[in-house]
């Protein structure tokens, strides 16, 4: 709590205007609406099946939205490919299962990215690579396997290779749901470290300590749509729907 | 270490009733196995082999183009002997068996006439092996990998120059063991990157790409290897436009196109199982840091599926390899065909097919068996970093 006084919102950085979104004729998308801004930290809850990780999803087009529309830095999400870039390369994403590429080297799986796409010698990725190594506090892992780490230490590479690409957002689907409680920890204080920051994130978890202390806002998910929004003490204290006041219950 | 072989020899024949039973049965049935090959092997004349050696090894060729096969032996040693202690280093076990298996070459093979040669052969091998084991531990290593590598890649073409220039003898000469040794390579050599190709195709999303591809490996894979190679004898040359003489190309070079496509149908659906073993969340990965087609593909798709279907690709090779010796019916005389048709056809060496099909089965068998361990090797080299 104690930055967040201080904390600068700025201006609007993503925009969707009632997305829909349908897997064959099950509609998990049902017209969502919302803003996010610059150096917000969002937190998106509801029960499984609501539709959040389709949500978040969509914004980086790992989904393609069937209707409505999406506006990401500036840029829509279509088909366009040229756009598709922009908004890629300005979106970092963390999963649930990590997703590391199991047979590249820790090194590897930060620096093939920034390699490939922005054209980064080797020696300057290598670099990068290290100082992110030590921000999530596993520089001496460079050289290992990504199996050979645990599961907390995978999922803080993962935010690290996400970041190596200098997103301008990013994008959490419950990083901390597949690991041991007592790894859970090293992974929402890297979280946390980022929040701080000043990164602009949208986090889909049930962490409720976390998600008061860091985010600015609460989006709360029920059958495709955002059922109630705003701030932590809003939801804590005085929630407006009976859906969210179940879901409150049954969760903390 | 005595101890540890008693300690064996209990462990077997202990336990059960039942294992003490099979043990005993095994050793009974292994000892007799041995004591008749043994025995075949003393009361055979391998004059049938020994003076065949050059229609078994490289066909038909004549006499005094017999330098074009030892150097393509010379260059091929070197590059194996360099190559298994680089890669490979084998255990001391391993080097055994594989000296015996050079033993045991060189007594079918040797003759007076050729001892000199032989000789040089096993020096190149000897001094390849040595050379590299020297030079293994000094920053030179990484250099001469690299040059093995490219010799390795260029060995095919390699062995086309010495078989073509300075007026070599009509492809179609060629034959005995070096004719299926350089089918195999050209099919795999090519029919597994295009394999790959088609693989690629038949997974992707672009239907007309996919439906191709899809048309291709069943029609390949739809009909048996004689079929097609029945065809390329029959009907390729009425296809085939004239110009160039295309119509009138030569059969090892029919044999070679048939090959080919055979291999990549198969391959390409060995690797298209690989492909769908990739886990969904690395695509989503890869397209979530931005990765171009081209880069997921190659680095984080192709890598990994092909990790998972090697042994079925080294199957296929294998498989690829013993085909090889089908294209007797393109009235070419692989090892397998000399093999059959000395003992009968040369009144001298008539009812020694056993002998003679006994050794065929013995080269065919090394060449299996050398890719099969090969495989496992590969596997084990890559069993670090898998998930
Ligand atoms: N690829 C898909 N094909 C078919 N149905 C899907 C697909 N992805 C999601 N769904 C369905 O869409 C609905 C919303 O899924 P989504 O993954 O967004 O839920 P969620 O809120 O993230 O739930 P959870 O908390 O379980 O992760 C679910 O009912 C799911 O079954
Ligand atoms: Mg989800």
């Amino acid at each position: 709590m104690k930055n967040k006084s201080k904390k600068q919102i700025g201006n609007e950085i993503i925009s969707t205007d009632n997305i829909t979104k349908s897997f064959g004729k099950f509609q998990a998308l049902k017209g969502i609406t919302s803003k996010i801004y610059e150096q917000e930290v969002v937190v998106v809850f509801g029960p499984s099946g609501s539709g959040k990780s389709t949500y978040i999803r969509t914004l980086n087009r790992l989904e393609p939205h069937d209707s409505g529309k999406i506006i990401v830095d500036g840029v829509e999400i279509t088909d366009d490919v040229k756009n598709l870039q922009h908004v890629r390369s300005n979106v970092g994403m963390v999963f649930q299962q990590f997703n590391l590429f199991p047979h590249l080297s820790v090194l590897r799986n930060i620096t093939l990215a920034p390699q490939k796409v922005k054209g980064l010698k080797r020696s300057d990725a290598d670099e990068v690579a290290m100082n992110l190594l030590k921000r999530v506090g596993i520089p001496e892992q460079a050289s290992k396997f990504p199996s050979q780490l645990s599961g907390g230490q995978q999922q803080r590479l993962a935010i690290a290779r996400a970041l190596a690409m200098q997103p301008k957002i990013m994008l959490f689907d419950e990083p901390t749901s597949a690991l041991d409680p007592e790894m859970i920890k090293e992974v929402l204080e890297v979280m946390t470290e980022l929040a701080e920051s000043g990164m602009t994130m949208i986090c889909v978890t049930h962490e409720m300590g976390f998600a008061r202390e860091v985010a600015d806002r609460f989006l709360f998910f029920d059958e495709g749509l955002i059922v109630e929004e705003g701030t932590p003490d809003h939801f804590f204290n005085n929630p407006q729907e009976d859906r969210t006041k179940l879901f409150l219950s049954q969760i903390l | 270490m005595l101890d540890k072989k008693l300690k064996w020899i209990f462990n077997t024949f202990s336990g059960s009733v039942f294992n003490t039973v099979i043990s005993t049965f095994c050793i009974v049935l292994l000892f007799f196995v041995i004591n008749n090959l043994l025995g075949f092997i003393s009361n055979s004349e391998w004059a049938v082999v020994t003076e065949n050696r050059r229609l078994l090894l490289i066909g038909r060729m004549p006499q005094e183009e017999e330098w074009r096969a030892w150097s393509i032996l010379w260059i091929s040693s070197f590059l194996i002997f360099s190559s298994l202690k680089s890669f490979i280093s084998p255990s001391k076990k391993e080097l055994t068996f594989i000296f015996l298996i050079v033993m045991i070459l060189c007594l079918i093979f040797t003759t007076e006439s050729s001892i000199f040669k032989v000789i040089i052969t096993l020096m190149i091998s000897s001094f390849s092996y040595l050379l590299t084991k020297y030079i293994s531990d000094t920053p030179i290593i990484h250099k001469f990998n690299k040059f093995l590598i490219f010799l390795w890649i260029f060995l095919v073409p390699l062995v086309f120059c010495l078989l073509l220039i300075a007026d070599g003898p009509k492809p179609t000469l060629w034959g005995g063991f070096l004719l299926n040794i350089i089918l195999a390579s050209v099919a795999i050599g090519i029919g597994f990157p295009l394999g790959l190709l088609f693989a690629l195709g038949r997974a992707s999303s672009l239907p007309a790409i996919k439906i191709v591809c899809t048309v291709y490996i069943e029609t390949i894979r739809g009909a048996p290897l004689v079929a097609w190679l029945l065809l390329a004898w029959f009907v390729l040359p009425k296809f085939l436009p004239e110009f160039w003489g295309l119509n009138d190309i030569s059969v090892v070079v029919r044999a070679m196109i048939i090959l080919s496509a055979f291999t990549s149908a198969y391959t390409a659906e060995v690797i298209r199982g690989g492909l769908q073993s990739i886990p969904k969340g690395q695509i989503e990965a890869a397209d979530s840091l931005n990765l171009n087609v081209f880069t997921k593909t190659s680095i984080i798709i192709l890598p990994q599926a092909i990790r998972v279907v090697i042994p079925a690709l080294i199957s296929t090779f294998i498989g690829v390899f013993k085909d090889t010796s089908l294209v007797f019916i393109l009235a070419l005389t692989d090892l397998l065909q000399v093999g059959r048709i000395i003992p009968e056809q040369d009144p001298e060496f008539f009812g020694k097919a056993l002998e003679a099909l006994s050794v065929v089965a013995f080269m065919f068998w090394i060449v299996s068996i050398a890719l099969s361990n090969l495989s496992s090797r590969v596997e084990k080299s890559m069993g670090i970093g898998t998930r």
